[in-house]
């Protein structure tokens, strides 16, 4: 059964889209549909388009986390992050795109001074399996970003390898004279991920404070599968069935799995995909079956990324082809 | 004399818009040249440099047989107008600074019934003002019969707002307008605004590789924005036309709206269109609403007997084109409009404004330039230009304040085609909806909970009172 998983904090202001039986019937709606209300609510997202869902609702996924007594956490990356004092998130991030990008969570100040917010920072992941950058750790990722800054940028601190916490983590800071905004961009890979906290203020001393405030944070070490970038590759495949798409919608539609030690699909996110397109590759990797993974020479869960629909130029294809060289990956 | 007036209410309705916070305010519709362009009047907007040359022989002549159709007004004998429709005339809604943009500040659409253009019967619903924003109405979702809303049965088609019901020419058709109160009083009902067509020959003639490297390019993003595109059902390539992108050429967009805005069945919409209850209660319209001008289907051909141009000149040539195919001519060889560079604030506010609007990321979407243009077999205005629409052409969430539960494409209901800001500076109504008539708080608009633009419109309330009049200024610039 597939289940709605998708930005679960904003999934809670965002229905469930049923089935269209009365249009597609050519029959006019009657009393007796579901769903049937006397006003439809204002700021709410009733009809979704390509959203995400998983196979079941215990697995985390990335879009998961969610801010509790002041703390983010997210048991996708393991991570616990305390909010600074009197910061809030205002707005819940987009849903995961189909590049694989996701608003983890997006802060600031409660309170604007004089009109005015003082600064913000936004946690974001990049599916490396999908990613557009091409990038394969966080350094190629910040280093990306760098690249393809605006002219009036100025980078005060080239990218930069550092340990946080315990962690190995990539920093990259950037200034904008004209705005007056300084970037400070902390960047850690994880389960194939480049997690991002991206702090912007015009204030350093307030930037700098919030760094600091980085050292509180947690990344767990918890037994997660190992993630293998061209896992879904003919080699590893030994029985599929391709998924009938009804439509010609042409979306990208990223999917991560997590293989079980038998090689078989333990769990299915779909990143992007309308409803019955989700449906149709949930239930056909269903029946997919791969050569477990070992390692050590023991088997071992392995997460790997699959591309469905309209293929992107970076992403890996439904139709597995050699992607560049994916290794294993659990870095903090 | 039209002119004068035009303008003058245009200015009036747009000066000086206080923004809810801060000393910032929104200069308002910019004064002076319409579009930046000398020479256009609101009743005569620019072509491109190539076509106002005539080069090739013979296009500037399509550009003006097409503007003259473009304001014709269509009746239900003369063309076919109907049996439900907007307005009848394209003008009438693109037309503000001049023919080919979006809506006036006074909405033609509120005295429609007292100047023949609706049949008598028709009521003005009370979302239509006099100095509100020309529109057309949507129902995201099906009623049932009993007057609830259903949200299992998504909508989101057009309801026309008029019939043609007592018209000269209807006949016995006796059609009623939508129940839009009923609509307003379940929440279930959203509005479009039209969507200006300046440049847009420039917008059809980018090469799909150019916006996905643009895409690309932008992946490192640290805003929060991701984006995607709304591909063409048929060929699989991008969509780039109307609010949601939903439509692929200016041939579909001028087709569709022929058939939806105006009742005017043509060789790419071939049925009159019932509103979309009629549709799927499986009755569509009724017999007595069909051919009402007698000629047959579809009401918009080719005209293939045309005899009024010399034969074999080309003059004669754009004769022959149908109403379509002439709006498409038209849009497609519309010149862009040209920013100012000292109006509003003067060349440093508005220089500082638009370096502001990159550094804080609303260039991320609203691209400033996209280089270039595709080859071009049509003229040279349109060949390997810079195209300055500030848009990726994408369409991204814009989150639950500014969605209206309307699918279209691969577009949900909260995707939007980053909207083109070139035209900006003279345009009265903001939002696909037209609810803003302030850039301030259009831009505020964008944070919301699901939207990909929060981050960047953080960025501009982090900037000071000054910095962000900058940006104003810039936007009014445009």
């Amino acid at each position: 059964m597939m289940l709605e998983r998708a930005s679960l904090r904003l999934a809670m202001r965002v229905a469930i889209l049923a089935p269209l039986v009365a249009v597609c019937s050519g029959r006019a709606p009657g009393p007796d549909e579901a769903n049937s209300v006397q006003t439809v609510p204002s700021g709410v997202i009733l009809v979704k388009g390509a959203w995400a869902s998983a196979s079941d609702a215990t697995t985390p996924v990335p879009e998961g986390g969610a801010i509790a007594n002041t703390v983010y956490t997210n048991a996708y990356f393991g991570l616990t992050y305390p909010l600074s004092r009197d910061w809030v998130e205002k707005y819940d991030g987009p849903p995961p795109s189909d590049s694989g990008y996701y608003v983890l969570a997006q802060l600031e100040p409660r309170d604007t001074s004089n009109g005015h917010i003082r600064g913000s920072l936004v946690i974001t992941a990049a599916d490396l399996f999908f990613s557009p950058t091409r990038a394969d750790n966080a350094l190629q990722f910040v280093d990306f970003t760098r690249t393809h800054l605006q002219a009036d940028y100025k980078v005060t601190r080239a990218p930069t390898q550092l340990t946080l916490a315990g962690h190995p983590f990539v920093r990259f800071d950037y200034f904008s004279a004209v705005a007056g905004l300084h970037w400070y961009v902390l960047a850690t890979q994880i389960r194939c991920h480049i997690v991002q906290f991206v702090f912007t203020s015009r204030d350093v001393s307030l930037l700098d404070r919030l760094l600091e405030g980085m050292a509180a944070g947690k990344l767990a070490d918890d037994e997660v599968p190992v993630c293998i970038k061209d896992y879904a590759s003919p080699g590893n495949i030994l029985e599929r069935v391709d998924p009938v798409l009804a439509g010609r919608k042409f979306n990208p539609i990223p999917v991560r799995v997590i293989i079980d030690r038998e090689g078989k699909v333990k769990h299915t996110h779909v990143l992007s995909a309308f409803p019955e397109q989700s449906q149709a590759i949930m239930d056909a990797l269903q029946r997919w079956k791969f050569k477990p993974y070992l390692r050590n020479g023991r088997p071992a869960e392995v997460e790997t990324g699959i591309m469905f629909g309209h293929a992107t130029e970076n992403g890996v294809n439904a139709t597995p082809a050699a992607t560049a060289a994916g290794r294993p990956s659990r870095h903090w | 004399m039209v002119r004068s007036s035009v303008w003058s209410v245009a200015v009036a309705a747009g000066l000086l818009i206080v923004s809810t916070a801060g000393a910032q305010v929104d200069p308002g519709i910019r004064p002076g040249a319409i579009n930046g362009q000398p020479g256009a009047t609101p009743k005569d907007p620019m072509p491109l440099e190539s076509v106002s040359a005539n080069r090739p022989d013979g296009i500037l002549d399509f550009y003006s047989n097409g503007l003259t159709r473009f304001q014709e007004e269509d009746t239900v004998g003369g063309n076919g107008l109907g049996p439900r429709f907007n307005f009848n005339q394209c003008s009438g809604c693109h037309a503000q600074p001049t023919i080919g943009g979006s809506g006036l500040p006074t909405n033609p659409q509120f005295t429609a019934v007292n100047n023949g253009i609706a049949g008598p019967g028709n009521n003005i619903p009370t979302f239509i003002t006099l100095n509100g924003p020309t529109r057309e109405v949507r129902f995201p979702f099906f009623f049932n019969s009993n007057g609830t809303v259903n949200t299992s049965a998504p909508n989101g088609g057009v309801e026309a707002l008029f019939t043609v019901s007592g018209l000269q020419g209807a006949g016995s058709c006796s059609l009623t307008q939508p129940n839009f109160a009923a609509a307003q009083r379940t929440n279930n009902i959203i509005f479009r605004i039209p969507t200006p067509v300046f440049g847009a020959g420039l917008i059809e003639n980018i090469d799909d590789s150019t916006l996905l490297a643009i895409h690309a390019a932008n992946a490192g993003n640290g805003l929060g924005i991701s984006g995607t595109f709304n591909r063409n059902g048929n060929d699989g390539t991008i969509a780039r036309f109307g609010w949601k992108a939903q439509n692929k050429s200016l041939m579909m967009f001028a087709g569709e709206a022929y058939n939806v805005e105006m009742g005017i069945t043509n060789e790419l919409f071939t049925q009159e269109r019932p509103n979309p209850e009629e549709e799927v209660q499986g009755r569509g319209l009724p017999a007595n609403c069909l051919n009402l001008g007698a000629a047959g289907y579809p009401e918009d051909t080719t005209n293939y007997t045309n005899t009024s141009g010399t034969p074999g000149s080309t003059a004669a040539n754009a004769t022959i084109l149908s109403d379509l195919e002439a709006f498409a001519q038209f849009m497609r060889l519309l010149a862009p409009p040209i920013p100012s560079t000292n109006t509003p604030g003067g060349a440093g506010s508005i220089s500082n404004g638009k370096n502001l609007f990159t550094s804080i990321g609303c260039a991320v979407c609203h691209t400033p330039n996209i280089n270039r243009t595709q080859r071009s077999k049509i003229t040279d205005s349109l060949d390997s230009q810079t195209v300055s629409a500030y848009s990726d052409f994408e369409i991204h969430h814009m989150g639950t304040r500014l969605a209206d539960n309307v699918s279209q494409g691969s577009a949900g209901g909260d995707q939007f085609r980053t909207a083109p800001l070139w035209g900006l500076g003279q345009r009265a109504f903001f939002l696909h909806d037209g609810s803003q008539t302030s850039v301030y708080s259009a831009i505020d608009s964008h944070r919301s909970s699901g939207s990909e633009a929060t981050q960047v419109a953080t960025n501009f309330f982090s900037l000071n009172s000054s910095q962000q009049q900058d940006v104003l200024n810039f936007l009014r610039s445009l």
